[in-house]
């Protein structure tokens, strides 16, 4: 496939990733902050679905022979310490790296700044790779997946392990209905008690 | 009795709204729409959805203006070459804009430049200050995706999809930090 043909197809399947993320409300500070703290779960439930409808897609694909899996390296302080702080990176940014874009998009001002100072990360990032590299990312097992731990092929552990998530999600929705978690503006937010507009008066002492 | 009877047929004139004019779906619809994404990637570009690489890619250039010794590091080049894979992802996020803000119009939802979630979990409702916040945090977020070598998409949607052990270890830990940071850094939302 020619560059253009890969840039085309890049951005016909953002259009659609875009769409799915806003449409889902994942990419709202608020449902990324709420999950953080833990009292939001509609990006878990996104997340997970996902991941579920992935592992069976590629389950099937590559029975059938059509797919390589391209599973990343492991290098144990590498993924611990590099997702620690993209995990705090998250909570305080209110996005991740792909909706950060996705804010852009519906509008959010600071989501900009949140993209300048990915991009800023990213390249002190590639200043400091030579001298991270030997340290960080060096030993470890290699692209170390489920399937060399338990023998199972791949096929099975996938559709196995999406059958257990969707058992987690369907407990998830029962304890906490999704549409109950959108807010009046769909975007997780749901005020504090003293900003409601139907704030109960009985707050106020009664003048007496 | 007449009032009532004279509401019910003014409701039902209100039509609803199409799956795309919607303001919300559900989160498993939108998310088996994004997890169908893996099947276009990796039959067409044989590659996973990811989205921190893309970083690299324009932050190679960016950074090349004011320092064309850039490209001699090994990572940086790889990252800048002009390969179907780092141009596909970087078209594959600016489609990420493109796509939330199509569903944005077709919705007609408008959103404030700051979501109002910031002015309670920071305790103030300076811009200033959650701009600063912001480029901190993404600052943050891709160094750390980097290091880890995925973000969110790369290790969360298809490394674990993939049944990888480094993903599985980097989702984990970017939850433990995202929890400890939102509960300790942050006020209740």
């Amino acid at each position: 496939m020619s560059l253009f043909t890969s840039i085309l197809t890049g951005l016909a399947m953002g259009v659609v990733f875009g769409f799915a993320l806003e449409k889902a409300r994942v990419f709202e500070p608020g449902m990324i902050v709420g999950q953080m703290q833990m009292k939001n779960f509609i990006m878990l439930k996104v997340f997970l679905t996902a991941v579920a409808t992935g592992a069976v897609v590629l389950a099937a694909l590559h029975g059938f022979g059509l797919i390589k899996l391209a599973p990343k390296a492991t290098f144990y302080a590498a993924d611990i310490v590099g997702g620690l702080v993209l995990g705090i990176g998250i909570a305080l940014a209110g996005a991740c790296p792909g909706t950060v874009l996705a804010q852009i998009g519906a509008g959010y001002r600071d989501a900009i700044f949140t993209l300048a100072g990915g991009i800023a990360g990213a390249v002190a990032f590639g200043y400091a790779e030579p001298a991270l590299a030997p340290l960080l990312l060096t030993g470890g097992p290699g692209k170390l997946t489920f399937m060399d731990l338990t023998g199972v092929s791949y096929p099975v552990l996938a559709v196995g392990f999406a059958a257990v998530l969707v058992v987690v999600l369907v407990l998830l929705e029962r304890w906490r209905p999704w549409r109950a978690e959108l807010g009046a503006d769909v975007d997780g937010d749901f005020g504090s008690a003293e900003d409601a507009p139907g704030a109960p008066a009985s707050r106020l002492k009664p003048a007496e | 009795m007449t009032a009532s009877a004279h509401i019910v047929p003014a409701q039902a004139q209100v039509r609803r709204p199409g799956m795309f004019q919607q303001k919300a779906w559900s989160p498993y619809v939108a998310g088996i729409a994004i997890g169908l994404l893996q099947v276009p990637a990796f039959l067409l570009i044989s590659t996973a959805l990811g989205a921190s690489s893309s970083y690299v890619t324009v932050g190679g250039f960016i950074a090349a203006l004011v320092d064309p010794g850039i490209i001699q590091i090994d990572y940086v080049a790889k990252h800048m070459a002009a390969t179907g894979k780092n141009w596909w992802q970087v078209a594959l996020v600016a489609g990420v804009a493109l796509g939330a803000f199509l569903s944005m119009k077709l919705s007609g939802a408008h959103r404030r430049p700051i979501s109002p979630i910031w002015r309670r979990a920071l305790g103030t409702s300076s811009p200033a200050l959650r701009y600063a916040m912001a480029f901190g945090a993404g600052f943050l977020m891709l160094f750390g995706a980097r290091l880890a070598d995925g973000c969110t998409s790369g290790h969360g949607l298809s490394g674990m999809a993939q049944m990888a052990v480094s993903s599985t270890i980097a989702v984990t830990f970017m939850f433990v930090g995202g929890i400890a940071a939102a509960t300790l850094l942050l006020r209740r939302i």
